[in-house]
């Protein structure tokens, strides 16, 4: 065992953020499901005339949100980049479970690498940038007299995740292999440091990242990021 | 401070308003105030209250203390509260019975969240509490006592029609022109306003298309509504639809009035968990009908001054007539022009959800409704139609105010004038 107790820790809450997230979730899909309908329809004109264009004008609404751009363009603008950023990142995590073969194979892992390189780190950039706007838009009026706690704490978490995120990426000498060395260990129920990671500071980025991680995804379910469901059932409400 | 009785009373309150839709709006709110310029009241006034997220904040902040999770334990996190004092309904009360309903945030929401239906919440949390709107309370209690007592009030109904009918008789050529109510085989009942403003342009529309009508002896609009009270808004209802059952009527139109339409053909139903019998049709629909169809012929770009059309919000965004009104107006005039921006982006006029009705809010009406006037000024119009009776009243009020000379037209009087006898 080459980890500190707070590494320990760390990477043991992992399994409870897990369960804490699949468990919250599954709470509020349930107490969604189960509230009695509305029988009134809430929709708004001009409604969709089949339930084809409806599905279509759902994916708009809830991916595009065009109306939005019209009243509030920076924010659309940073929304936009900072979910798609958001989904492209998550996407590249799966590197620590398994490597991109199907890549790799085809461009070289040198090249995947640089990939990996610029196109995280764009995506890194992309997403502190983003931040930064929401959490200024955020203390200016009259945001900020609307906000509530809950609201600056995930923008805190966010930003450090992706704020030790970007040191990993930009600052460390740790790469991808010996970070999926530490997330499969993680994974295999036996949390340890490969010993290139125990032996670099970036140790502590990692394991700050992880905890921020671990925060971000327990309070999850209990917080307005519900509307990661939520956007396309509210959404469809608007076409009934 | 309110005693735990009255809190816990109004918990239950607040427990029996949760449905699936408003449990959606609670949770994925991200307070991103996008809304913020969509609402014509907060974008008039600067004023935070009325950001459309945060009256729904208000009542967000009850839910979260007590019906969520965490927000049991940890309330701060949402700062979430008790519904303890009188500051918080007083807060409630005034962003509430404010909003016009028009909805416009919605549209501009990315998550479409429907900050009218989550004040009707706060709106029942308020009657409860005995802080409901006192006005639209003595008005949805007089209509549902004129309902009760119908006998007492039909025979001056009558005789004020009958004082009416030798005008319809000049207007239509038609001698044998009548206003017909409580006639047993009509097709037709048709539900108009208090005032013959409301009977009179209708009824020569109805007499030149030839249908087999009558009038009903309500009044469409629906103050309880407005104040939020769903039984008595049903009641209100009530009187109409049983009025159309005993006379075995086909359709009812409703007239040009924006709410009394969408609680008639979208509400009704569904609070009274029956299905009803006949067709549901606004008046300004039935007007198309009539144009298309030929039954009524109009004096072809007849009007040569500017007109404009109003969306109301209930006809429009919440009650899906964009183009019709909008196709008989511009028959009629020659130099029809839209407003900036209209349909479903709609400017509310600031008049609707019963706010016109309400004294204390004249002023901050006639503020809300600058958007409105600066609109109607950009486009030169010397006329404008709009089929909802809240937005004539405000608009007349921002004619006044705002000195825009204009002629403000219902558009079955704008159809009436211009018809061919």
């Amino acid at each position: 065992m080459n980890m500190d107790p707070f590494s320990l820790i760390v990477a043991l809450l992992v399994y409870v953020a897990v369960m804490v997230f699949f468990a919250g979730m599954i709470y509020k899909i349930i107490i969604w499901v189960k509230t009695p309908k509305l029988q009134v329809h809430l929709g708004m004109f001009p409604k969709p005339r089949n339930g084809f264009v409806r599905f279509f004008k759902l994916l708009k609404d809830s991916f595009i949100f065009p109306q939005t751009i019209e009243v509030d363009r920076w924010m659309w603008v940073f929304a936009v980049l900072f979910h798609l950023s958001l989904l492209v990142v998550l996407i590249g995590h799966f590197r620590l479970v398994r490597e991109f073969t199907f890549v790799s194979d085809v461009i070289g892992q040198e090249k995947l690498n640089l990939l990996g390189a610029v196109g995280g780190g764009t995506m890194g950039i992309i997403l502190i940038i983003a931040l930064i706007y929401y959490l200024f838009r955020r203390f200016a009026s009259p945001y900020k007299d609307i906000s509530v706690p809950e609201d600056f704490i995930l923008l805190f978490l966010l930003a450090a995740i992706i704020g030790l995120g970007d040191h990993m990426r930009f600052l460390g000498d740790i790469h991808t292999e010996e970070f999926r060395a530490y997330f499969l260990n993680i994974l295999h129920f036996k949390p340890a440091f490969p010993e290139t990671l125990a032996a670099s500071q970036e140790r502590w980025v990692l394991s700050w990242h992880v905890l921020s991680v671990d925060l971000f995804v327990i309070y999850f379910p209990f917080s307005k990021l519900v509307h990661v469901i939520g956007t396309f059932i509210a959404n469809l409400v608007r076409s009934e | 401070m309110l005693d735990t009785e009255k809190q816990q009373a109004l918990v239950k309150v607040l427990k029996e308003k949760i449905n699936k839709q408003l449990l959606y709006y609670l949770d994925v709110c991200a307070r991103c105030a996008i809304c913020r310029d969509a609402c014509h009241q907060y974008k008039a006034t600067g004023d935070i209250k009325y950001i459309p997220a945060y009256r729904a904040e208000l009542i967000r902040r009850l839910y979260k203390k007590y019906f969520s999770v965490i927000g049991r334990i940890i309330p701060k996190l949402y700062e979430g509260r008790k519904i303890d004092d009188d500051v918080l309904l007083d807060e409630l009360y005034q962003v509430t019975y404010a909003c016009t309903g028009c909805r416009r945030c919605m549209y501009y929401c990315p998550f479409s969240i429907d900050t009218s239906h989550i004040l009707s919440a706060a709106k029942s949390l308020l009657i409860a509490a005995g802080k409901g709107n006192q006005i639209l309370k003595e008005l949805a209690d007089a209509a549902i006592m004129k309902g009760e007592n119908i006998d007492m009030f039909k025979d001056v109904f009558v005789s004020i029609l009958k004082e009416s009918e030798p005008e319809l008789r000049k207007k239509t050529k038609d001698r044998k022109a009548v206003i017909p109510v409580d006639k047993k085989d009509a097709d037709v009942l048709y539900v108009a306003l208090s005032g013959i403003h409301s009977i009179l342009p209708a009824a020569v529309i109805f007499n030149k298309a030839g249908i087999n009508w009558t009038l009903s002896m309500f009044e469409a609009s629906n103050y309880g509504y407005f104040l939020g009270d769903s039984a008595k808004a049903k009641q209100i209802a009530d009187r109409i639809v049983e009025e159309a059952k005993r006379l075995k009527v086909k359709e009812v139109i409703i007239t040009e009035c924006g709410h009394a339409y969408r609680v008639m053909n979208f509400f009704y139903e569904a609070w009274a968990k029956e299905k009803l019998p006949f067709k549901i049709t606004a008046l300004v629909e039935a007007i198309y009908k009539f144009v298309k169809e030929g039954k009524i012929k109009l004096k072809e770009k007849v009007v040569k001054e500017i007109v404009t059309y109003h969306d109301p919000c209930q006809v429009g965004r919440n009650g899906g007539f964009f183009e019709e009104p909008r196709y008989v107006v511009s028959q009629i005039a020659e130099n029809f022009r839209d407003l900036n921006p209209n349909r479903t982006k709609a400017w509310c006029c600031g008049g609707g959800g019963g706010v016109v009705a309400i004294p204390e809010l004249e002023e901050f009406r006639l503020k809300t409704g600058e958007i409105k006037a600066n609109q109607v000024k950009e486009t030169g119009a010397k006329i404008i139609v709009s089929p909802c009776e809240n937005c004539r009243l405000q608009l007349d009020s921002l004619n006044t105010k705002y000195e825009l000379g204009l002629q403000i037209k219902s558009l079955m009087e704008f159809t009436a004038d211009n018809l061919i006898v």
